[in-house]
């Protein structure tokens, strides 16, 4: 079978992609699909703005659930801005950073505070 | 009780010390009238920190807020970006167009929200000298601002203000919440004490989020890269710090007093027609993005 199409464009209702509770609403639709174990085409058209905080809840909280390699054979996307793009690779490369270790940011607060003490 | 005189409020440590002194002279007021001058210079953008200061200090309507001496040209444009139509005075038509207005937004007003950023600044004429993508940048850093104080702040409100300067090729967008800060925010969701000075730091660095089981921390690092290409500023107060990026240079102060909630305002260069590349698109193949 081909991929299965989710237009966020659709799921959110407008073409500001702003919050991340719209994100949520695209993410249950991307895990319903990747559970099946089929493919995802993410369809950004007709969408104008996006945001990092909409992705992370979007796309990014995938890969505390999924490993990375079937994400990567899964997902697809088309008619995304080149900026949306941009954004979405972060979104992507942090997400995969942040699942990988979730006790860093209580760690990074102590290097904050560590540097100080240096002083 | 004597009236307040906030005096020559720039965008700057001074300015913020000025009204940070007064929120901290007035919050626990109770059944008190208390009268406001403004003289000198008021930054027009400051409006959304005056307005979320007013509303706290209210203390939902058990203290007046009056002002009883404002300066002509403040009044004038304090009347033409919407503030003063707050507090009795009639607004008057922006003929120049150098006003964004001031709005007093719920979270929930999100939608509203972009639909005053686009008609307000995105739709406006007077950038000739700018590229379609610094447009689409200094739009979408706003947004992500936005959406980081309705996410973070547990703010009823959030205050929003700008304004042009033209000739100077200049824009100021302000944000402030009257929610919990940087620094309390770290505590209650990372279980850690922290200086407000270090919990801006922290936050400043990409990547570092205090939400629970979603990364995020990337708004914050990209609007940096890109002030930073623009040569534009950032400063945030929140707590007793106030953080400035200029010119290339970051750095923190103390404040005086104590703000609860946050502040965070952006200049913006607007005759600035470069084509961006920030970090990631130099670096990295972006169709290559899972």
């Amino acid at each position: 079978m081909d991929a299965v199409k989710i237009d966020i464009f659709s799921i959110v209702g407008q073409k500001d992609c702003t919050l991340p509770e719209d994100g949520d609403k695209v993410f249950n639709a991307l895990q319903r699909v990747l559970k099946e174990n089929k493919k995802v085409l993410i369809s950004f058209k007709n969408v104008e703005k996006l945001t990092t905080a909409f992705l992370n809840n979007a796309i990014g909280k995938l890969y505390k659930e999924f490993d990375e390699e079937k994400i990567k054979q899964s997902l697809s996307v088309e008619e995304i801005s080149d900026s949306g793009k941009v954004r979405l690779k972060r979104v992507v490369t942090n997400a995969k950073n942040y699942f990988k270790n979730p006790d860093k940011m209580r760690e990074s607060i102590k290097e904050i505070l560590g540097e100080d003490d240096g002083e | 009780m004597p009236s307040d005189k906030l005096s020559n409020i720039h965008n700057d440590l001074d300015g913020y010390n000025k009204l940070i002194r007064f929120y901290e002279e007035h919050k626990d007021d109770i059944f008190e009238n208390i009268e406001i001058e403004l003289t000198t210079w008021f930054d027009a953008n400051l409006s959304a920190v005056l307005g979320a200061i007013l509303d706290t200090i209210k203390n939902d309507g058990l203290n007046g807020i009056k002002f009883i001496n404002i300066q002509n040209n403040i009044q004038t444009i304090l009347q033409k970006n919407g503030f003063l139509s707050f507090y009795g005075y009639d607004k008057i038509h922006d003929t120049f167009n150098t006003t964004l207005q001031y709005k007093k937004l719920k979270p929930t007003d999100s939608r509203y929200f972009n639909q005053y950023l686009e008609d307000d600044l995105l739709n406006r004429k007077e950038f000739p000298n700018m590229s379609d993508v610094v447009h689409e940048r200094i739009s979408e850093s706003i947004q992500e601002m936005f959406v980081n104080a309705r996410m973070h702040s547990e703010s009823e409100f959030i205050y929003t203000c700008g304004q042009f300067f033209p000739s100077e090729h200049r824009l100021n967008f302000t944000i402030v919440d009257s929610g919990i800060g940087f620094a309390k925010r770290i505590e209650k969701n990372l279980g850690q004490t922290i200086s407000s000075s270090d919990a801006i730091r922290w936050a400043m660095i990409e990547g570092h989020t205090t939400k629970q089981g979603v990364s995020g921390g990337l708004g914050l690092a990209i609007l940096k890269e890109f002030i930073t290409l623009n040569k534009g500023k950032i400063q945030i107060v929140s707590g007793d710090a106030f953080y400035e990026l200029s010119d290339n240079t970051e750095k923190i102060q103390k404040l005086n007093n104590y703000f609860d909630g946050s502040v965070i305002s952006m200049t913006f260069k607007t005759d600035d027609n470069k084509t961006y590349k920030l970090a990631s698109e130099a670096q990295e193949n972006i169709n290559d993005i899972f």
